[in-house]
């Protein structure tokens, strides 16, 4: 009994895609917040970071993600020349234009990466945004058995 | 041989005339080669150079303790005397503390200044010089697919010691505390297991972005012959491609990661 309760409910159980967003306080997390204010339905799915500025968002948080388990990672701040502290996002933009490519060079799909600009009052852009991730890391699958920087249990 | 004699009158030379208080070079131990320190021009004799001669003595200039020796005189190949640029572009060696002992692969082209060894670079040697099997390497992971890599790297990766011996040959990781060694709170596991060999790889690597000269030490010093120039290629190609910089050509350059420009490409951000 305890067996097929196990087999169910292990088998049974649809895979439901963990996105994390490291977001910036002033532009995509004003954005995302507008999308709730709005009553705009998007997937459950992503779990938002709040930071100061996306160039506060240190490459290691990216690795630190997917170590614990994040099928995807989204990082978003403000649109070009509307940074809260003026050049904070041209600053992470070199960082990600090298890193992603290193990230795709050892093992992690350029599709489980996503960046985007989400201005505050884009909160439909947000939330089609998350949508948009969601599906299509929900047609990716886990990322479990190759993501190479998966914390593994003790053993 | 000239070019051994050569080198070895110089070497002496400079110490002889005060232009330097201590000569860095390599000397031969059976068929390895060896660091070795010479404030006594007669022991100019031991020093030796050749292809096998792959580590990267501008990792000492920064050293407390060769601090009463300076200025100091080194034996440097193209790669390195890039990587004595980087380090006064970021102002960690002052260019008169320096000698140029220039080395090319089978010429020797004397003593010189960091400005001189800087012209020396954009008149013979103007491109970074990445090893042919580590081209070869990286066009057959670009074959691969996402998933094949991962796997490679896994089973490289795996190999890791977290002995620090890429940290300690690379004259570009000067920080004196390491991030690998910041614990409160700990962002790269000190665990040599799949997530902290990976971080730590990963961050190495991006750390070195537009810094990193291809010099080779850090793939020579590993002992377990995990292909870590694969990702130093890797990060140079990207940078001169999309910044069109190459690191080590001009002493006043802004660093790569740390500087900006609003025409950056952003064709993967939407």
């Amino acid at each position: 009994m305890t067996q097929i309760a196990a087999t169910t409910t292990e088998a049974t159980k649809p895979f439901e895609p963990r996105v994390v967003a490291f977001v910036c306080n002033w532009c995509t997390y004003a954005g995302a917040d507008l999308a709730g204010t709005s009553r705009m339905q998007y997937a459950p799915n992503v779990r938002i970071v709040k930071l100061p500025c996306t160039g506060r968002i240190d490459p290691l948080f990216v690795v630190k993600a997917f170590e614990g388990g994040a099928d995807a990672v989204l990082v978003s701040g403000c649109h070009p020349g509307d940074c809260h502290y003026t050049s904070g996002n041209y600053h992470a933009r070199r960082r990600w234009t090298i890193f992603r490519k290193l990230l795709d060079l050892t093992g992690i799909d350029p599709r489980r990466l996503h960046f985007s600009w989400v201005s505050a009052a884009e909160g439909a852009k947000f939330a089609h945004l998350i949508n948009d991730v969601t599906a299509k890391v929900r047609a990716l699958g886990p990322f479990e058995p190759h993501n190479p920087a998966r914390r593994r249990p003790w053993r | 041989m000239e070019m051994i004699a050569a080198l070895r009158a110089d070497a002496a030379a400079v110490l002889a005339d005060g232009r330097a208080k201590m000569v860095i070079g390599y000397r031969a131990l059976g068929d390895r080669r060896k660091p070795v320190f010479i404030t006594d021009g007669k022991m100019a004799e031991l020093l030796v150079y050749g292809a096998e001669c792959r580590q990267n003595l501008a990792a000492y200039l920064r050293k407390g303790e060769l601090k009463r020796f300076r200025p100091l005189a080194i034996v440097a190949r193209p790669a390195v005397i890039r990587s004595l640029v980087v380090l006064a572009a970021e102002t960690q060696i002052k260019p008169a503390d320096v000698v140029v002992l220039a080395v090319g692969d089978s010429e020797y082209h004397g003593v010189l200044d960091l400005a001189g060894a800087t012209a020396l670079l954009k008149e013979k040697y103007p491109k970074l010089m990445p090893p042919e099997e580590t081209l070869k390497l990286l066009e057959k992971l670009s074959a691969m697919t996402p998933e094949e890599r991962a796997e490679f790297w896994k089973a490289e990766f795996a190999k890791c010691t977290r002995c620090y011996a890429c940290r300690a040959a690379c004259p570009g990781c000067y920080c004196t505390q390491c991030i690998v060694e910041k614990n409160v709170p700990q962002w790269v596991s000190a665990a040599a297991d799949q997530h902290g060999n990976y971080a730590w790889q990963v961050i190495r690597a991006f750390h070195q972005a537009g810094r990193c000269t291809l010099c080779g030490a850090c793939e020579a010093a590993c002992p377990q012959g995990i292909p870590l120039m694969a990702l130093n290629v890797r990060i140079s190609q990207d940078v001169a491609e999309e910044f069109g910089a190459q690191p080590g050509e001009d002493p006043a350059a802004k660093p790569v990661i740390g500087s900006w420009s609003a025409d950056d490409e952003e064709d993967f951000i939407r």
